[in-house]
Order: structure tokens, then sequence, then C-alpha cells
């Protein structure tokens, strides 16, 4: 058969192609995978053998690194921070966003100069007073002065993404809506939202992730144990005297776990999210 | 009878002309609207960003004991701190190296891609994973490749026969910088790649099938039209890359804290150590060297925007 020959062909004169390819595949998905197999593994048998498979599944240990290790703690503390600030962030700033995007008026370039010109600042220049400010209002060590952060620290790029997608929805929507006699908060809620849902999309993705994983922000401002996020409690069973790698490994499945899953689902709004800042 | 005119603050009442114009809305009706943001921007990032230039200007004492010392915290850091410096030097180095191999391998990836490598839909997202897991999994994760025992790193060099090369990566002063920005640029490769193959899918057409025609080679058709045709993405991309090495913290943070010897000290990890782990009990002089810092890298932005943008604007 002649075409089968011909793709061989292809496949042999691509083969250094395909050789990198495949080289830079292990490289970039070998240690997740590694991980998992680690995770199903005891510490003995691990130190025995690194590298090898699981010979029996030790699911058991999600069940001891739940209750045993506080990962259970660190992870509702995670979920309870990134759910709320993911919310807020997405409310207060599809509402900054609607204005900036559709209406005119006095100061309107000043509200966007502030707001965007969160987009630079390096966290080094808030953390150290964000320390200060957070400890006079008690809200140090506390669960609600991290979200309150996060939240006006996304708030720039969350105002960019979702003003941009905004501006784009024809005027005459909005126009025809007002002669309706729609009030403004219903045309943010009916017009706006509906179709600014692929842009909400793109910014809760993106929140969601930065902020499950960030860590400098939670790591100053945290640190009672009962406080910490998932990276902080990974970072502290890091430090502890006994290293139990195994148990690290199970700690570190079940914070990727969910980032995994929402990936494996829905991976194009993902990388979208995720890239959204950075095409300009 | 008709409402009182004030009821149009608030957008309620009967509408006047002026309010059928969509583009309008009552003071009120923005103040509603705007109100959460800024005062919550307005208290956590408006307010610690100038209290830090204050902080910058004064010694900061626990229980709230300030006193003003001029720019002393900036000679201070600029003429008798090595640590300082070495942690500039670090911070130099990784910038540099990583943000150019960052771009130059998202790039090189990209074109496999784009060049028609089998599975392209699948690797690419493979290639991303790293981009989505935090530092501290990273970190974990390569803290045991660079493991002297067990670690894969020298595994793979005494399986191969070079065992004699193998090292204990973090442990050593010369290597400890280099393994921590080879993490670095993992995570990150997989985002240029991203960007750059959206980019490379835009391109039009047109222009790549006329180089072929005028049987233009792959190695020429990259050099002379797809990297000049992707020059504004090549700018953005170093641009976003720079600014992300000049504050790395997190990583270095987890894999070495800056050791050993001060190694891996960056600009961001010495501003944490003087502000919360050295018994210095002083804000001041750790948010002088972010302030110095934020101004050097707007410098360099403002610099790298207007040097690489392109003068004449390609036409296609």
């Amino acid at each position: 058969m002649e075409a089968p020959s011909h793709l061989w062909f292809g496949y042999v004169r691509r083969s250094p192609l395909i050789l990198f390819v495949l080289v830079y595949t292990i490289i970039s998905g070998g240690p997740f995978l590694w991980v998992v197999s680690m995770s199903l593994r005891t510490t003995p048998e691990i130190f025995a053998s690194p590298y090898t498979l699981p010979t029996r599944l030790h699911w058991e240990k999600f069940a001891e690194a739940w209750t045993r290790s506080n990962y259970s703690t660190y992870f509702w503390n995670s979920t309870i921070v990134v759910v709320t600030a993911v919310v807020l962030l997405t409310v207060i700033g599809a509402m900054v966003a609607h204005c900036l995007a559709r209406y005119r008026f006095r100061g309107s370039r000043l509200v966007r100069f502030v707001i965007l010109t969160g987009l630079i600042l390096p966290p080094q220049l808030l953390i150290l007073s964000l320390f200060q400010i957070l400890l006079e209002f008690d809200l140090y060590n506390t669960l609600t002065g991290l979200i309150l952060v996060y939240v006006s620290g996304h708030l720039a790029v969350t105002v960019y993404i979702l003003e941009g997608f905004f501006a784009q929805i024809p005027q005459d929507l909005f126009d025809a809506a007002r002669m309706d006699g729609y009030s403004d908060f219903e045309i943010f809620r009916k017009i706006t939202l509906p179709i600014g849902t692929p842009a909400l999309f793109t910014t809760v993705t993106l929140n969601f992730i930065i902020l499950w994983n960030e860590f400098l922000y939670a790591v100053v401002l945290l640190t009672e144990d009962d406080k910490r996020t998932l990276p902080l409690g990974i970072m502290h069973f890091m430090g502890s005297h006994q290293l139990d790698v195994g148990m690290l490994a199970t700690g570190l499945m079940i914070a990727i776990a969910p980032i995994i899953f929402l990936y494996a689902l829905f991976s194009e709004t993902m990388i979208k999210g995720m890239t959204a800042g950075a095409v300009r | 009878m008709t409402p009182p005119g004030w009821l149009s603050w608030f957008g309620l009442g009967a509408r006047q002309k002026a309010d059928v114009d969509a583009r309008r809305a009552a003071p009120l009706t923005l103040a509603m609207f705007l109100a959460p943001a800024l005062l919550l921007y307005a208290t956590f990032t408006v307010y610690p960003v100038l209290r830090t230039f204050w902080n910058s200007l004064h010694t900061i004492r626990p229980q709230n004991i300030q006193e003003f010392v001029g720019l002393a915290n900036f000679t201070a850091l600029l003429f008798t701190d090595p640590v300082f410096w070495k942690a500039v030097a670090n911070t130099a180095i990784f910038t540099v190296v990583a943000t150019i191999a960052d771009v130059l391998g998202g790039l090189l990836l990209a074109l496999c891609l784009f060049m028609g490598a089998p599975m392209a839909k699948l690797l690419r997202v493979v290639w991303f994973t790293p981009v989505l897991m935090s530092y501290v999994v990273v970190g974990v994760i390569w803290v045991w490749i660079y493991d002297f025992d067990w670690g894969l790193a020298n595994l793979v060099l005494r399986s191969i026969g070079l065992g004699a090369l193998q090292q204990s990566w973090l442990g050593d002063p010369h290597t400890a910088l280099w393994s921590v920005m080879v993490t670095h640029i993992w995570k990150w490769l997989g985002f240029n790649m991203i960007i750059f193959l959206a980019a490379l899918y835009a391109l039009p057409s047109e222009v790549l099938g006329a180089a072929e025609l005028d049987n233009c080679g792959w190695f020429a058709k990259l050099i002379y039209i797809i990297i000049p045709m992707l020059r504004p993405t090549i700018v953005n991309l170093l641009v976003l890359s720079f600014v992300g090495k000049m504050m790395v913290f997190d990583l270095v943070w987890i894999m070495t804290a800056g050791g050993p010897l001060w190694s891996t000290e960056t600009v961001s990890t010495y501003v944490y150590k003087r502000a919360f782990d050295w018994n210095t009990f002083d804000l001041g002089y750790p948010s002088a060297i972010a302030v110095l810092w934020f101004g050097i890298i707007l410098i360099f932005v403002f610099a790298m925007t207007h040097l690489l943008r392109s003068r004449d604007r390609l036409e296609f």
C-alpha cells in the first residue's frame, strides 16, 4: 500500500522532532506521574526503590493524611479563602469593569488608571505594610484578612480582562435596554453579565488557580497552624524533623487534585484563563 | 405629581431626557457600582503602597515606634550592605538567563507543535501542566529530584556512567542558583509556548505560503519571516518574564531559602528575611529595598518596551 509507507517515511524524516517532543513530554509531565505513584506508596517502599510503580495501592494514605496530618484543615481553609475571594472578585470586578466600559463620567480615567496601576505593583511593595495594617485592623492571622488582601490584589487583572471584553459588547443593546426602561442594575445583571459569561469564566479560572497556589501573602499573613492554607501546610510538613516522604507526596496530591481534575475537564478554558492577562 | 429631582441621583423617579442616554448613569448609581471595589482597593493596595514608601524613610520598630531617618536606609543599602549586593547579583543572573531561556524555549516548543508534531493538541495540554502547579508543589518535587542519594538527577547521571558529575545540587553554592533556575524555567516554558503558539497560528498564511513558493527553507523562513512578525509577542513575553523573575521569591524560598552561603539569595528573599526572619525588628530597611527594587524594575520595563518596540511597523 502506498499511503502508509509514505506516512512511515514522513515519521522517519521527522524523527529528531518527534524524539525531542517525546523527551520534553516526559520531562514536563513525568514528575507529576511520579508524585501520583508516590502518593499511593508507603515511605519504606519509596526509599527501597523510588522510581517504581506501586505494587499495592495504598489508598488508606489519603484517609490518613486527611485525618491525622491536618490536611483536611488546610484543604478547607484553602477552599474557604479561594472560593470567597473568587466570588467577591468576580462580582465587584465585574461591577467596576461594567462602569468603566459602559458609562462616561468624570473621573473614569482616574479610576481606570489607579486600578490598572495594580497590574505592575510587585507584592514585595505591599506585603510589609499589609502586615502592619492587618495587625492594626485585628485581621492578622485571620482568613478574612487574607481574603480581603487577595481580592484587592487581584482586582486589577480582573478588571483589566473584564473591561476589555465588556467594551466589545455592542452599545445598541444598552441603548435598546435603556429605551425599554431597564434600570442600571438590570442592565448590568441582564445584559452585561450574561453576555460577558465567557470573560467571567476566564477571570474565575485565572483567579482560582493563582489564589489556590498563592504562597507569599499567606506565609506572611498567617502563622497559626489551624489557619494555614494548603501551600503553607505542605511547607510546614516538609519542614518537620522526621520527614515522611510518602505522606508528603499524598499531601501534594491533595493539593493538586482539584486543579488536575478541573484541568482534565476544562483544559482549554484553563489555558485561556492562565494566559489571558499576557496577550495585549 | 412629579417626583422630586433628587431621586434621579439614585436613578429613580421620572427619567429626564439625558437619562435615556445609556452612556450616562446617576452619580449615586456609579458610586454604588464602584464603591466596594474602590474601598477595598484603597485600603489594601493604595494605602499599603504609600505606607511602604513612607516606611522606607523611617525606622519602624515593633509597637509602632517610628523614627525618621531620611535616606539613611537607602545609603546603607547601597554602600554598606554586601548581602544586598549579593542578592542583586543573583537576581540579575537569574533574571537574564531564565528570561532568555524561557522565551527561546517557549518559542522552540511552539515551533515544534506548529511544524506538525503528532498529537499536538494533547501535547500542548501536557506541556502546560507545570504552569498550573503551585511553587510549593513544584519546589518539593524538584527538591526530591535534586536529592543527592535518591534524586532522579544523580540517578540519571550514575546510570549513564557520569557518576563523577553527581552533585548535591541544592547544597553546593556553585550549583544551587542554577538548579533553582532550571526548575523555574521548567515551570514557565509551557506558558510562553502557549502564547507563541497562538501568535503563530495568527500569522497570515499568505505570507508563509508565499515564502514556500519562493523555495524558502524553514530556517530562513524562521529567521526572516516568523521571528520578525512575532516581534510584538516576543517583546511582550520578555517583559512579562523579566518582571516575574526580578521578583522571584516562592520557589527560592521553598527550595533553598536563599542558602547555602547566600548563593541563592534574591532581592525578594532578602526583603522577607530582613522583615520577618532576622531579629532586626525594623520594617523600614526592607521597605527601602522594596521601593528601590520597584524603581529599578520600572526603569528596565520602560527601557525594554522603548528599545525593543519595532519602529517600522510591519505591514501585512
